[in-house]
């Protein structure tokens, strides 16, 4: 299937950007996508935006129209929330949109306004993912994954230094974009002495808050080459953790998976490099499990043996992933497709992955209420 | 905080769940809080396996040191977050070792 195309990619810096608004952010993106897209506003027939939180953080919703109007961007214009997975389901319904045949020239902008609010007001704002019960026992998102990973840990034996090589590999690929937060290297020792957020979990085995937007311009004008989004898939399950038959799995990526894999014709051993949800540590873990990378429980072992690290088989979050590009989280699934579609256009500089040619996004929602894969072609 | 009336509306049925024995699957220890449950940390969360279900409750009175995998606990009730002078106190549902 490659009747929708990647025409145009735009992304912001990420980071703690004081001095601009939601606004200023999601309006630069998408200037930019519609640039490189080579088409003019007037063609762009509607705006999806994936915002999880800025109407809790400040009183401003119905973005839809908001983003789109300051842009100067008329037609139809929709604010997509589902969690942290908000951009990826905003890219989903895009993807739907146009081929339906409704549209045949969208935008997709993801945007975060996050460090403007203390981080309690942040951390409860994002518990609005969770359930009430999980809210009354005041856990928070790294709670939650902390005792994923405890649960990991307890039936697989996967250990803190397992867990460690995530952040270690994806802060060398943040090294090299200029666009990620922190774009510098940190050792094995430096995440291990980490003060505890939630045990098992350190401060850099999580992602931070960050401000930042992504944006694309699709298209169903499939007339040159180009990137193609060939599969797009999102499956749902219980908000509330506990609820779960396995706290070791996130069984949302395994059917999404498995659907955008069937959409696309291909098979897990045909993806060259992968964009996946690692908003903690043991998040990518058990993405490498989900995904069909590695085998159930070898998630650890896998990530710790340098597969996923540039120059490996798979090289996995060249962006620097969520723990080192940054986490904004209405933008990431957003984000996670511009830095494919630059790998496959062959623009990613010094993170290029050799022969890159189909690649996988995987957007995550809560600890997996909502999950959200995408394939892309050339 | 939840509106009064919710508070209200969860009190009537509490009772459905106090004195129940469970068995702690698994826990993590908060350092970072979300808004209202600053003054409590470090503090404990587990998730619970009861009889018919599974539930994620707090871990009172007792150290990290102290629990073990599959270990029984009972249903307590228990302030729920920190109400403000004018706000109506919450209480809910927490474990303590059993």
């Amino acid at each position: 299937m490659k009747n929708v195309k990647v025409a145009g990619v735009g992304l912001t810096k990420f980071g703690e950007l004081w001095d601009k608004t939601l606004f200023d952010l999601a309006t630069d993106a998408a200037m930019e996508a519609i640039n490189d897209s080579g088409l003019t506003i007037n063609q762009i027939e509607a705006t999806f935006v994936g915002n999880m939180i800025y109407g809790r953080l400040s009183g401003q919703d119905h973005l839809g129209a908001a983003i789109a109007t300051q842009a100067g961007i008329k037609g139809a214009g929709f604010r997509v929330e589902g969690a942290c997975a908000s951009g990826g389901l905003a890219v989903h319904l895009a993807v739907q949109s146009l081929l339906s045949g409704t549209y045949k020239n969208v935008l997709v902008v993801g945007v975060e306004k996050m460090t403007d609010a203390s981080i309690s007001e942040v951390t409860s704002a994002l518990m609005g993912a969770g359930s009430d019960a999980e809210r009354k026992a005041g856990l928070t998102f790294p709670g939650l994954y902390a005792l994923m990973a405890k649960a990991h840990m307890q039936k697989y034996g996967t250990t803190r230094k397992h867990l460690a090589s995530v952040s270690v590999k994806n802060h060398y690929h943040a090294s090299l974009n200029s666009k990620a937060q922190f774009p510098f290297e940190i050792t094995e020792e430096k995440v291990l002495n980490s003060p505890c957020i939630c045990s098992p979990l350190s401060l850099f085995d999580t992602s931070p808050i960050t401000d930042g937007a992504a944006a694309l311009v699709l298209t169903s004008d499939t007339g040159k080459p180009g990137v193609y989004i060939t599969g797009s898939a999102v499956a749902t399950d219980t908000v509330d953790l506990a609820s779960r038959k396995s706290l070791t799995e996130i069984a949302g990526s395994k059917e999404a998976s498995q659907k955008a894999l069937k959409q696309a014709g291909i098979e897990v051993k045909d993806i060259k490099v992968a964009e996946v949800h690692d908003c903690f540590t043991i998040a990518e873990i058990m993405a490498m499990e989900d995904l069909g990378f590695c085998g159930e429980g070898e998630g650890g072992k896998y990530v710790h043996s340098g597969t996923t690290k540039l120059g490996g088989k798979l090289p996995v979050n060249t962006s620097g992933g969520l723990k080192a590009c940054g986490h904004p989280v209405g933008a990431t699934g957003v984000k996670q497709i511009v830095e494919i579609t630059e790998q496959l256009r062959k623009t990613s500089g010094k993170r290029q992955v050799d022969g890159a040619n189909v690649g996988l996004t995987q957007n995550v929602g809560g600890t997996g209420g909502t999950v959200v894969v995408h394939i892309l072609q050339t | 905080m939840n509106s009064p009336v919710t508070i209200w509306r969860a009190h009537k049925n509490l009772h459905n769940y106090l004195n129940k024995v469970g068995k702690l699957v698994v826990w993590t220890k908060i350092f970072v809080a979300p808004g209202g449950f600053e003054h409590q940390v470090p503090y404990l969360v587990g998730i619970v396996q009861f009889n018919d279900e599974r539930l994620p409750l707090q871990i009172v009175d007792c150290e990290e040191e102290d629990l073990k995998t599959d270990q029984k606990v009972i249903t307590v009730i228990r302030k729920i977050g920190k109400a403000k002078s004018e706000d109506v106190i919450e209480y809910g549902i927490k474990v303590k070792p059993l």
